[in-house]
């Protein structure tokens, strides 16, 4: 007679193998950023560097921008391990740690989301921000409510925005040289002049061929939809994010925009292909509206989720105050994680009954309902443009 | 309703590991016990201490719900009643029966002549004195299907196996195919249903080969193939693919009667012989067994005496590092001390070596046990209501229908019982209720 060890059922895991589990799935996570930072170096390293406009330090920076992201992200929780936890001692201990929190992540994410020439120190409040008050004291890997990379860069974009633009803001040492360009993304062009105009949108930054490479002005990674969407497919292949969620939210900004340009005299699908390509949308769609800590677990949630973030970063893009939608709409959607979660959960189980339909009815009203909101207001911003001569004009 | 798609994933079956040596007979053990405990209800023993049983002699009853008899399974002499380990995880009182090698058989085992004039209502009465239950694991009396009042169309036979490492069925059907026809054409007659279904999984094509050619001989019966994903062999998703009708309590709601391929065979038998329920077949596999395979054995036998046959656990194997699961490895149990018996329910028993532990990080909210549930529940919202005791919100998500497949832990990437949350909340649901 022998004594077995207890368990419980399921006695086989996926985890079993050591080709899956939530390391495996980081690591693809973080596989899926490199086209981003490669196309970041080539954009504002390389190309820069050839064009005889960088030095050869300089065409090295943004590669060690990101990586110093990372880095001070994976300091101040070590640091943070040293002082709350008696069995962080070594090295090694707080390594396995550090692993296991991956650390480095939301310091990388913030890197890529800021602008090339933002001085360090800008970058490690922003990483202060990110790791120690979003995501370490809220409970630190799985509990933080809000996306840690986000809070780091709206806490610098309402704060710091004006050191940043003095020590260089966004255009790369070649982009400087362009007059067309005054010094702006094209999204900041639209909050300042409200005019839908492909002129004054899209043709200083050459065509939309080009936003759609991401040779822009633009944050130091976030500018390349090309890029996205290479990401955009690795990440669906190996099942780390939904595919549908950043479809559904593009999906949904895409129309809205159409339908404002629509309404405003500019009926080219030019507009809301600029609006998709423009700002940190796609970038915001596939590594932020996915990420798992923070958004709805399951499928339905996830949907409603991103339909929300859609029309709240119309509404905040095109009627807000500042030029960026995306971050603020994520962040703010991440405060009705929990509910959404809660009350999809229940109708996804239950189906469509009498308990249920009020549910499914206040939240499609909800939706609709901030949508039109989004459309009346723009209609009245944008509305002086229809007097204009206007470019009605596709992709030439 | 969200769209009803086959959800579900492959699992590695590991099946081949019990397929390759034949299985093995082995009818007379030196004691077997029969446990006085069937599903949740206990037995009214019938024998005393001393008393001489025969083969299909009935030694206890079943009371209330279900009410049958169960028989002896050896011929010899009850020598004990006795605590025995049993499937549930629990020490049973059990009738232990010494076996005198006689092979006695009970005068009410006999060949039955007029099989043909046997009435609909003739051979339900069959099914209950041969203390006929479901064999697929949950052991359901299956007299009690046959009673039901909803018109019948079809009787589907479940031959899917989805548990890894099993292989019982599979061995049976192989063995006796032809039984397992007639057990279900007789099945259909109690029913009265014109139409016999035996689902099988895909991979499995030797269960077509062997069945096929048979068909000619039974109208109405045809094969229907299930893909290979856990769990396709729950009875839900089974009687929706083949009756395409969705029901919420038992399956005859949508016409249809759902029954183990191996209680089958052993219908065939309890018609044309009157044998009753007093064998089956199990599983002994796993990477700890040195030998896996199948084996024929009485009700009651000892799981030892069929591990050392198998030739006993591996070299090196550490108890305290391994798991000895009695049922398959997604839904079994862990049985603690390796004294267990072999009863109706008890499909297998798996030795299994732990995986090494790791560390996991905690809960990335992936989702993915919300994805590949059966049933649509969000685990991890049951599992934030579980722990702050929110019954209302627990019934609202439905945790009462889980059935426990275990998927949701089997995907967690970051390790979590979350299975057992779920079950765990289902248990404060049916106490608070």
């Amino acid at each position: 007679m022998a004594r077995f060890a207890n368990g419980k059922a399921p006695f086989l895991r996926k985890t079993d193998d050591l080709t899956y589990g939530t390391q495996v799935i980081m690591r693809d996570f973080l596989i899926g950023l490199i086209p981003l930072i490669l196309f970041a170096w080539y954009k504002n390293g390389i190309k820069v560097y050839v064009e005889g406009n960088a030095t050869l330090l300089e065409m090295f920076y943004p590669i060690i921008f990101i990586m110093l992201g990372g880095l001070i992200s994976m300091v101040i929780e070590g640091l943070f391990f040293i002082i709350t936890d008696k069995e962080v001692r070594t090295l090694k201990v707080m390594m396995k740690k550090l692993q296991l929190s991956y650390a480095m992540i939301p310091g990388i994410l913030l890197a890529m989301i800021l602008p090339l020439y933002t001085p360090i120190w800008v970058l490690i409040f922003g990483c202060i921000m990110a790791t120690f008050v979003t995501k370490l004291l809220f409970g630190g890997f799985g509990y933080n409510i809000f996306n840690p990379a986000l809070i780091g860069y709206v806490a610098i974009a309402f704060t710091l925005m004006g050191v940043i633009n003095k020590a260089g803001g966004v255009l790369n040492g070649s982009e400087v040289l362009i007059d067309a360009i005054a010094g702006a993304t094209p999204l900041s062009t639209l909050s300042t002049t409200n005019l839908l105009s492909y002129q004054t949108l899209v043709a200083p930054y050459g065509s939309l061929w080009n936003f759609f490479i991401g040779t822009i002005p633009g944050a130091l990674a976030e500018t390349s939809a090309l890029a996205c969407i290479i990401s955009f497919v690795w990440l669906s292949a190996r099942k780390v994010i939904k595919w549908f969620v950043p479809v559904i939210y593009i999906g949904t900004v895409f129309g809205l925009s159409w339908l404002i340009g629509i309404f405003n005299g500019q009926a080219g699908i030019w507009f809301p292909t600029f609006s998709i390509l423009s700002g940190g949308l796609m970038f915001g769609a596939v590594f932020m509206a996915t990420e798992p800590v923070t958004t709805p677990k399951n499928p339905l949630g996830k949907i409603v989720f991103a339909l929300f973030l859609g029309v709240f970063t119309v509404l905040f893009r095109f009627i807000g105050q500042y030029p960026e939608g995306v971050a603020t709409s994520i962040i703010f959607m991440n405060i009705f994680t929990m509910p959404i979660d809660k009350w999809t959960s229940v109708i996804r189980t239950q189906g469509v009954t009498k308990k249920t339909i009020i549910k499914i009815i206040i939240l499609a009203i909800l939706i609709i309902a901030i949508a039109t909101y989004a459309l009346i207001k723009a209609n009245s911003i944008y509305s002086a443009s229809i007097g204009l001569p206007l470019y009605i004009g596709g992709w030439n | 309703m969200i769209i009803h798609k086959a959800k579900g994933i492959w699992i590695d079956g590991k099946k081949t590991m019990s397929k390759t040596l034949p299985m093995h007979e082995y009818l007379n053990p030196p004691f077997v016990y029969i446990p006085l405990l069937q599903q949740a209800s206990p037995l009214k023993r019938i024998v005393e201490i001393g008393d001489k049983v025969a083969i299909g002699q009935t030694v206890a009853l079943r009371e209330g719900f279900g009410a049958m008899p169960i028989h002896a399974s050896v011929s010899g002499t009850v020598t004990a009643i006795k605590k025995v380990w049993h499937a549930s995880g629990r020490m049973v009182e059990a009738i232990e029966i010494q076996n005198d090698f006689q092979n006695r058989m009970d005068e009410s085992i006999h060949v039955q002549t007029d099989v043909s004039l046997l009435s609909r209502n003739d051979l339900v009465i069959k099914m209950q004195q041969a203390g006929l239950s479901g064999l697929g694991g949950a052991g359901f009396p299956t007299y009690i299907k046959y009673q039901a009042k909803c018109p019948i169309d079809v009787v589907i036979i479940n031959a899917v196996e989805c548990e890894p490492y099993l292989t019982c069925d599979y061995m049976l059907i192989n063995s006796y195919p032809e039984k397992l026809l007639k057990g279900l054409s007789y099945f259909m007659r109690a029913a009265d249903a014109k139409k016999g279904v035996v689902a099988f999984k895909a991979y499995n094509t030797h269960i077509k080969e062997s069945l096929e050619p048979l068909l000619l001989n039974y109208p109405g019966i045809e094969l229907y193939e299930v893909k290979d994903i856990y769990p396709a062999g729950w009875e839900k998703y089974i009687v929706q693919k083949i009756t395409k009708k969705s029901y919420s309590g038992l399956p005859a709601e949508a016409g249809a009667i759902v029954d183990n391929s191996a209680t089958a065979i052993v219908f065939a038998d309890v018609v044309e012989k009157n044998i009753p329920l007093i064998s089956r077949v199990i599983t002994i596999s796993g990477e700890g067994i040195k030998n896996p395979q199948n084996f024929y054995v009485p009700l009651g036998t000892l799981v030892k005496e069929l591990i050392l046959l198998a030739g006993g656990y591996i070299e090196g194997l550490d108890p305290t590092k391994a798991w000895y699961i009695a049922g398959g490895p997604m839904t079994g149990r862990a049985i603690l001390i390796d004294d267990l018996i072999v009863n109706d329910t008890l499909g297998s028993v798996i030795v299994k070596p732990m995986p090494e532990e790791l560390k996991h990080p905690a809960c990335l909210g992936c989702g993915k046990c919300a994805d590949v549930c059966p049933v649509y529940l969000t685990p991890t919202e049951i599992q934030r209501a579980f722990e702050s005791k929110d019954t209302k919100a627990i019934k609202e998500l439905n945790a009462q229908k889980c059935m426990q497949c275990g998927l949701c832990s089997y995907v967690c990437p970051s390790h979590i019982e979350i299975a057992d949350y779920v079950a765990r909340a289902k248990e404060l649901l049916r106490k608070g209720a």
